[in-house]
């Protein structure tokens, strides 16, 4: 075995520095949240699905005759449905539990940048989200005979959506002041976000309170953003919703890096 | 005169305006390649101060110096060069044995190929090479524990914190990893050791730091610490079971005698008479002691003592 190495030793095998260094800890920082999915795959797929799957089932078959379009709003709904399911409750949880073990005091201890880690948490909200997402869109697709408008803009809106709801899910995981209040708080948080703002229904079908309320949820844009997208492809309307929805993205990545707890002074 | 890795100056961790005290005025020094043992019971305030010297913590009061500088004006520089290990093996469960090694070692700044070489080797040290293929998880307590010193190892770093590392280990592994860390700090590497394991710590430790209530109550080598508690011979006699009282009515004559259980005493002697009372137990066919071992003063002996006087000093004041 090597000998211990002395402090200059120890700094200059650390101090490979720059982007190689940054993409070094970033891809393997990804791996580890990698090894938690690939661990629990089958959970992730069923539990993102199912929530939105019933709901779409149900309000099809609540609804004498949906026209394509009301189809394509219950769908749209449903896939942002799943995004809140997993990206903001489930990890939302999960990062909560982790931060109650003291799991970051393990990253925290090594020599890695703290905006890595968070963002490895992000992707892999992303990979428990994306699943459903595209098992939606092909029940869309298929099951209902839908033909969704598919342009260059999806993919944009897609990310995005992704991003700014797990974006919420990870900050609440990352703030959790205690792991049963955060369970509760994201609970209520998914019924008052999916049934009481614009995601399933039309913002001029809620109370006045509500929809102004609404304009604070990014899922309020996502869910707008997802319908526009997939009915007539990029528009201004599409453009607007993205840019407040990177908004909502850069804003949660600069929140949780100042949740995170980390070493002192970073 | 060997270098001053941590200096610990005057250092109090507060809470609620002062009502809750972690930690009180610790001051103490860690020098470079000393196997450091930092003893106490649970919530003393151990894991406060390891905090406070990864940078993990700002003391509400003193410094912390790492190499001369404060700990907090240079975090990442201590995360380059201190290896810590938390109580806290199942933040890896997920990966399998070989990844926990390699990515922790590279996240350390270990290029690809010397983090798994590295790692292989610590596998073959720790017996626990078919192993690596294998996710945590599904390892039992005392394997993961195992995995989890092996990260702490990996990067061959200049400094390392341990916090409880044998909780959980049978003596078998245990014995490995006292082995593991003595090689690692002959190599050069400085060791600071957690424990509340006291009898376990006096096989590494040079030093020891005994902590309770948030205060350093004492620091010093082992053999001077010693030297400072009951320096007579403590005989551990076990009886014929239920003869005791015939073994201790003629034991008492020799020294301070104490019944330890059913079939169990202890006799203090002074060191003058040992070899007198050792002469008693071997050639007194009638004495119902059927094992008998002698003992000098033990790291435990130290720390009740020190405890026991601070406890008394608390309650005096």
């Amino acid at each position: 075995m090597n000998p211990a190495m002395n402090p200059k030793q120890a700094s200059a095998a650390a101090a490979i520095s720059g982007p190689g260094r940054i993409w070094t800890e970033l891809s393997i920082l990804f791996r580890i949240q990698f090894a938690i999915v690939r661990d629990s795959w089958v959970w992730v797929v069923l539990m993102a699905t199912m929530f939105p799957l019933t709901t779409t089932l149900f309000m099809s078959f609540f609804a004498d005759n949906p026209s394509e379009e009301m189809m394509i709003r219950i769908i749209a709904g449903n896939l942002i449905f799943g995004v809140i399911v997993m990206g903001m409750n489930g990890m939302g949880q999960e990062i909560s539990w982790q931060k109650h073990q003291g799991h970051f005091t393990y990253y925290a201890s090594l020599p890695i940048s703290k905006l890595n880690f968070v963002l490895a948490n992000l992707l892999r909200g992303l990979m428990n989200t994306l699943p459903s997402f595209i098992i939606l869109a092909m029940i869309g697709q298929w099951g209902y005979g839908i033909e969704f408008h598919y342009s260059w803009g999806l993919p944009v809106v897609v990310i995005l959506s992704l991003a700014s709801v797990v974006g919420i899910g990870v900050c609440i995981g990352f703030w959790s002041p205690n792991h049963q209040l955060t369970n509760m708080l994201v609970q209520a948080l998914m019924m008052f976000v999916t049934f009481l703002s614009p995601v399933m229904v039309d913002i001029q079908q809620l109370p006045v309170p509500l929809q102004w309320l609404s304009y604070l949820f990014p899922t309020t844009y996502a869910a707008d953003a997802m319908r526009n997208v997939l009915l007539a492809g990029w528009s201004t309307g599409v453009m607007l919703d993205c840019v407040v929805l990177l908004a909502y993205s850069v804003v949660t990545i600069f929140v949780i890096n100042n949740l995170v707890k980390w070493r002192i002074g970073e | 005169m060997a270098r001053i890795i941590y200096e610990i100056d005057h250092v109090s961790q507060l809470y609620k305006r002062g009502k809750v005290k972690a930690n009180v005025d610790i001051t103490l020094q860690v020098q470079e390649g000393e196997i450091l043992g930092v003893l106490g019971p649970n919530g003393a305030g151990k894991s406060t101060l390891i905090k406070q010297m990864i940078g993990h913590l700002q003391p509400t009061e003193g410094k912390v110096s790492f190499y001369g500088t404060d700990v907090v004006q240079q975090t990442r520089r201590v995360a380059q060069q201190v290896a810590y290990y938390s109580q806290e093996p199942h933040v890896l469960a997920s990966l399998k044995v070989q990844e926990a090694l390699v990515f922790t070692g590279r996240l350390r700044g270990m290029a690809k190929l010397e983090a798994e070489c590295q790692a292989e080797e610590l596998l073959e040290m720790m017996g626990m090479t078919e192993l690596r293929r294998k996710q945590l998880k599904h390892l039992s307590g005392g394997q993961r524990r195992m995995i989890g010193i092996g990260t702490v190892m990996i990067g061959s770093l200049p400094v390392m914190i341990l916090d409880e590392p044998t909780n959980e280990l049978d003596p078998a592994n245990r014995r490995l990893v006292w082995n593991l860390i003595k090689e690692r700090n002959l190599q050069g590497a400085t060791v600071i050791l957690v424990t509340h394991n006291v009898l376990e710590a006096e096989q590494v430790v040079d030093r020891v730091a005994v902590i309770n209530h948030g205060r350093l109550l004492a620091i010093d080598a082992v053999a001077k610490l010693k030297q400072k508690v009951d320096q007579r011979l403590k005989f551990e006699l076990i009886t014929e079971f239920g003869r005791r009282e015939e073994a201790a009515a003629a034991m008492r004559q020799w020294g301070h005698l104490h019944i330890n259980g059913e079939n169990r005493l202890i006799l203090l002697v002074d060191k003058e008479s040992a070899s007198q009372v050792l002469d008693y137990i071997v050639h007194f066919p009638e004495l119902p002691i059927e094992e008998y071992a002698v003992k000098p003063p033990s790291l435990e002996d130290v720390y009740f003592h020190i405890d026991g006087q601070a406890e008394r000093e608390a309650s005096g004041a």
